[in-house]
């Protein structure tokens, strides 16, 4: 079956269902009433259903199948929502999320058959039904998802053939095959009203049919088919020398047909009439087979095709369903993440030539035209600035696909641990950069676990301590100029600072002597050093040393930091800090002995000229007081490794840049100015200082070394 | 079939691989042109602060940054003296991208089948000189000897050290 073109949108829309499933249990669990919740419950399980049967992945359809069964009992109040019920669930989801995780990995469901979850679904739909528990049921009686049908009702109905106007090729083709001894088929077929992938059904039918004959005419074209360009009916004319019934039997294994319809063509005037007025009618063939395979198929004839013919298009003439609203027209594309990189690297190109034609502007300004020139190249830079904008605009998605499933998590955790807990968030909507968005999950994860299992106390303590019963776990995400804040914390126990310090002189990290002049918020930093993990027994959750110092290097590693606050016994916030985008950002250039460097101006609060006599010594470290505030004086010559100069000017250039609450003084040589600048990694192959983040390219070809002035302070 | 097409016909049959030679210092060795992405000029090399000191800098490669490495630093042997004829060779390593190697001086381009090529292995020898250990055969080119590097070995993290 070569559904694999379909492998990406069936992974893509399952976790979507899968996460409806989620949020909806979890708001079940509270109101195990709302008749919405309920029927949302059930159509995306069914949906799920119908993808899983489509793709070919039976156990998965198997699943979903009972599951929507047990929905259908819900729905019709035979069955209450109840915990163990509730629980039931959240193990199919877990389930399904199996089988999603292998199908992503190897494109098949593997082969975990899940029977002990069926078979509990079963003993709930067993009790509803007041029945001994069955030890299966693959072959329950399907009509749940289409009660609104009318019953079925088959047999006698005149079945008219619609007028297909065939062309003249296509009646040559169909008498040439009865000629030849074929019979000739007028087949119908009508797809579920659910079905999501039309065109992918009407490819396996064909494909399942094709292997008794030939098919003459299709209606609508295949073309139209295959741009899922029909409703619910499609048809075709069919030439074999085989039984019909097993033609039937073939096209109606494939799953989520409605139904299936044949009339054996004895003359060509039956499919056009414009060859013939008389229309004969052939004994109409119901179909009503149900295999194993493809339980969906059911005794439910949607009438196709009641009307003789109006003289409509062909297309459309043998659909009567026409209330069936037309599919809304797609207001967005899936793109693939590697062609939105190209078009952001043919963007940076854009920029490093804007960029040498500024700077050729710059030195060479006396032209003739100069003045028309630089209204041009201002003209370009509008234009190259927001066409960057609308770039990174398209790689930006909400962090909600991440931070959707921490509610499932938090109420796992609260069960396991038997701590009463709660998760608000707020922010979900905050943009990021897909490929940031896609690596903060494990570290976000890592942080709310920490906080269940090690900050909201238990009970009995959270009662002594005045507290609300339940523990609040909070993630709160939003902007913040160029860089999106994430907070991750709670209200619980807090950062025990003397423990945490006893435990680094223990393990040697620190002298006591060095503890003793640690700022709170110094040793609170000492949780990010390696394997430092203060859980004192391992638990499953957290606890296994590694830590946060991992959390940290992931969050560094995607050009961001973190950073704790902490009051034992009220609870501690994780602030994480990432950039909106990765790749171009506005810097500042600074000249170090004759070498550029880059420093993003996001970081910079202003450029000072201080006079050498305003440096003052605090400890021996160089600080100045610039309006009322003590700043760090850092020489940049000297942590960059460079022969300091003989002698230090009157006057020192200094950027003070700022992280968080801290501020330092940068002295520089010389500033060259402000520039939008592309972002380029040095690679794998140098081992530079974490204090380099990267390098880019100057308009005059030049390369200049990003400084990440947060690793300063 | 006669006999020079015989001949040929069995030409074809060896491995032949083609070397481009550069000089170093005196000597000259061979990088097998699978590797070598291109060649280019001497140009401005940025120094990076604090990197490893066999890395001469990252260049500008039509707008790409690439790393520079100065073999000559690598190989323990003094520094490198830039002359009008020394140029950057830029590998092509799949996974890690681009690298740069300084040499003194590009000669030629030869043809070097199995045969003509005597293999050295150079672990474990513990009397050989430093720069034997980014080698991984002789070329006989004719009268000529040339010391085929292995690029695995200049790529890799370990620099030479004078422990052996």
């Amino acid at each position: 079956m070569d559904v694999g073109q379909y492998l990406e949108i069936f992974i893509d829309e399952s976790s979507e269902h899968l996460q409806t499933l989620s949020d909806c249990i979890m708001t079940l669990e509270q109101e195990p009433d709302n008749k919405d919740t309920i029927n949302e419950v059930f159509r995306a399980a069914h949906s799920l259903k119908g993808m899983a049967g489509t793709m070919g992945f039976k156990r998965m359809q198997h699943l979903t199948h009972d599951m929507e069964n047990v929905f259908q009992e819900v729905r019709s109040d035979k069955i209450q929502v109840d915990s163990a019920m509730i629980d039931l669930l959240f193990e199919c989801l877990d389930a399904l999320d199996g089988y999603l995780a292998n199908v992503k990995n190897t494109s098949d469901e593997g082969t975990e058959d899940n029977e002990n979850i069926i078979k509990e679904l079963n003993d709930f739909l067993a009790k509803a039904n007041g029945e001994a528990p069955k030890s299966s049921a693959p072959k329950k009686e399907e009509s749940a998802p289409k009660k609104d049908d009318a019953p079925a009702a088959s047999g006698g109905e005149d079945v008219h053939i619609p007028n297909l106007e065939l062309t003249d090729k296509e009646i040559d083709d169909i008498k040439s095959a009865k000629d030849s001894g074929h019979k000739i088929y007028y087949i119908d077929v009508a797809i579920q009203k659910d079905c999501l992938l039309k065109a992918a059904r009407a490819f396996l039918v064909f494909k399942a049919v094709e292997e008794f004959g030939q098919i003459l005419v299709f209606r609508p074209s295949s073309q139209e088919i295959e741009d899922e360009n029909f409703e619910l009916n499609f048809s075709f004319v069919f030439a074999t020398s085989e039984e019909l019934e097993k033609i039937e039997a073939a096209a109606t294994s494939v799953s989520e047909i409605e139904n299936i319809t044949s009339i054996s063509v004895t003359d060509v005037a039956m499919l056009d009439q414009s060859q013939a007025k008389e229309e004969k009618k052939e004994e109409p063939k119901e179909e009503k087979k149900e295999t194993p395979a493809a339980p969906a198929a059911t005794p439910a004839p949607a009438a196709p095709a009641a009307t003789p013919a109006p003289a409509a298009k062909a297309g459309a003439a043998n659909n009567k369903n026409t209330k069936v609203a037309k599919p809304v027209a797609s207001r967005t594309v899936r793109v693939d993440i590697e062609k939105l990189d190209a078009l952001m690297n043919q963007v940076s190109e854009l920029i490093i030539a804007k960029n040498s034609i500024v700077s050729m502007s710059n030195t060479d300004g006396n032209g003739v035209n100069s003045q028309g020139f630089h209204e041009q190249i201002e003209y370009l830079e509008r234009i190259t600035t927001s066409l960057h904008e609308s770039v990174m605009k398209v790689r930006m998605v909400p962090i909600e696909s991440v931070v959707n499933k921490y509610p499932r998590m938090i109420r796992d955790l609260s069960r396991k641990l038997d701590k009463p807990m709660e998760l608000t968030m707020t922010g979900e909507e905050t943009e990021l950069d897909r490929t940031v968005v896609d690596q903060i999950g494990d570290p976000l994860q890592h942080l709310l676990r920490n906080s269940a299992d090690h900050g909201i106390e238990s009970k009995e303590i959270r009662a002594e301590r005045g507290k609300p019963e339940s523990g609040h776990i909070f993630l709160n995400a939003y902007q913040e100029g160029n860089n999106v804040i994430i907070k991750v914390g709670d209200d619980g126990n807090g950062i025990d600072t003397e423990a945490v310090k006893s435990k680094a002189i223990e393990r040697g990290i620190v002298t006591p002597e060095q503890a003793e002049s640690m700022s709170q918020k110094e040793i609170v930093n000492l949780l990010f050093m390696p394997s430092f993990s203060m859980a004192k027994k391992i638990t499953d959750i957290s606890g296994r040393g590694v830590g946060l110092d991992v959390v940290k290097s992931n969050i560094e590693g995607l050009g961001g930091d973190v950073e704790v606050e902490s009051k034992f016994g009220e609870g501690s916030t994780f602030t994480v800090r990432l950039p909106l985008t990765l790749a171009i950002i506005q810097a500042l250039l600074v000249e170090v002995r004759g070498d550029k460097y880059a420093i993003a101006l996001g970081s910079i609060l202003n450029i000072e000229d201080i006079a050498i006599g305003d440096i003052k010594y605090v400890e021996n470290r160089e600080v100045i007081n610039l309006r009322g505030t003590v700043i760090p004086i850092i020489r940049m010559d000297k942590i960059l490794g460079i022969e300091p100069r003989e002698e230090d000017p009157d006057v020192l250039t200094v950027v003070i840049v700022n992280r968080g609450d801290n501020n330092a003084g940068l002295v520089v040589d010389n500033l060259v100015g402000q520039q939008e600048i592309v972002i380029k990694s040095l690679g794998d192959y140098i081992k530079a200082n974490k204090l380099i983040s990267g390098a880019t390219i100057l308009g005059d070809g030049e390369v200049a070394l990003i400084l990440d002035v947060n690793t300063l302070m | 079939m006669s006999e020079a097409n015989v001949a040929e016909f069995e030409e074809v049959e060896k491995v032949l691989t083609q070397y481009i030679v550069v000089r170093i210092g005196s000597e000259k060795y061979g990088i097998d042109i699978g590797y070598v992405d291109n060649i280019v000029r001497m140009q401005k090399i940025t120094k990076v602060p604090m990197a490893q000191d066999y890395f001469a800098g990252i260049i500008n490669l039509r707008g790409e940054i690439v790393p520079v490495m100065s073999i000559r630093k690598k190989m323990g042997l003094s520094e490198d003296v830039f002359t009008g004829k020394s140029r950057i060779i830029i590998l092509k390593v799949e996974e890690r991208g681009n690298l740069g190697i300084i040499v003194d001086e590009v000669r030629e381009v030869i043809t070097l089948s199995e045969d003509d090529i005597e293999k050295v292995s150079n672990g474990g020898s513990s009397h050989g000189t430093p720069k034997q250990s980014f080698i991984n055969g002789i070329g006989k080119n004719g009268e000529e000897l040339i010391s085929l590097f292995e690029i695995n070995d200049i790529i890799s993290e370990k620099e030479n050290s004078n422990s052996n």
